[in-house]
């Protein structure tokens, strides 16, 4: 677990982002646990039969694998606000990409401004959003 | 199309919905499907150690409570399809085990965006989550879009 004080992050930083292959087996232990065990969470056929191209993950997961992405990041990061904007349906059974970059700082209140997204291989953004976090100082 | 409707909705709570206590079984199962971690979200011991002297819930955990009515009943349509527009979680204190969380929603906002492909309307639930001791924990919102 790594802790990064808001001293050390400079506005245009990178966050070190997450890859990894987002299994069908994960969207269904999510959707089991969120109370979403609905078919266009859990499998292709259902999924198909509401128009969708297959089975996809919920959007409000995509958010919590980005505060996920952040807690991996700075174990003590406090996400004092976070959106989401679900452009396009994410869809597991491939690799995904989770980045971030620190926009703003503020000193007052050693915050930080973040964009957060989840790509694919394609570099197509399928969520964007932003997140504002309390970061601890050495101050 | 012009942006019609009852004014007097926005802002009055349709819902209340109370929820039985957390466990840190639902904790842990939560954490373990997102694969974090923080041992703040995983390890008891750890995390009594910790900033909050104790086990706490992932921020987004309290996306997964369900209001009884998602919208009031006589929810305005500006158009034929509904999709969701995202979500906008600002956290204010954290879920521990035991909580008796309560939920009440209102519709925050309803407005109207012309892009590319013509107007959109936006309608905002925002849920405004509350602990036993009365606290402030969470306000979330969800943006409908209708086309």
């Amino acid at each position: 677990m790594s802790i990064v004080y808001f001293e050390d992050v400079e506005e245009g930083d990178e966050l070190p982002g997450l890859d990894f292959f987002l299994s069908k087996d994960q969207v269904r232990q999510y959707a089991r646990t969120a109370g979403m065990y609905v078919p266009r969470f859990t499998d292709d056929e259902g999924a198909r039969a509401e128009g969708l191209p297959g089975m996809i993950a919920p959007g409000v997961m995509s958010m919590g694998l980005l505060a996920r992405m952040i807690s991996d990041w700075n174990a003590a990061a406090q996400i004092k606000r976070i959106g989401t904007t679900f452009r396009s349906p994410v869809l597991p059974d491939r690799d995904i990409h989770l980045r971030g970059a620190v926009t703003q700082k503020d000193e007052t209140d050693h915050t930080a401004e973040c964009d957060i997204w989840i790509e694919n291989d394609d570099g197509e953004r399928w969520v964007i959003g932003t997140a504002t976090l309390a970061l601890p100082s050495k101050a | 199309m012009a942006l019609e409707f009852d004014r007097s909705i926005i802002g009055q709570i349709f819902d209340e919905t109370a929820f039985p206590p957390v466990t840190k079984e639902e904790i842990l199962a939560f954490t373990t499907a997102l694969g974090e971690k923080n041992p703040l979200y995983t390890d008891e011991a750890a995390a009594a150690k910790g900033p909050y002297g104790g086990l706490v819930a992932p921020p987004t955990f309290v996306t997964k409570l369900r209001a009884q009515k998602f919208t009031p009943e006589h929810l305005p349509k500006f158009g034929k399809m509904g999709f969701d527009g995202g979500r906008d979680l600002e956290i204010h204190a954290p879920v521990r085990p035991g909580d008796a969380l309560k939920m009440a929603s209102t519709i925050h906002d309803i407005y109207e965006k012309t892009g590319r492909t013509g107007s959109m309307y936006f309608i905002v639930i925002r849920n405004e989550i509350t602990n036993q001791k009365g606290e402030k924990v969470a306000v979330i919102d969800h943006r409908i879009m209708q086309r």
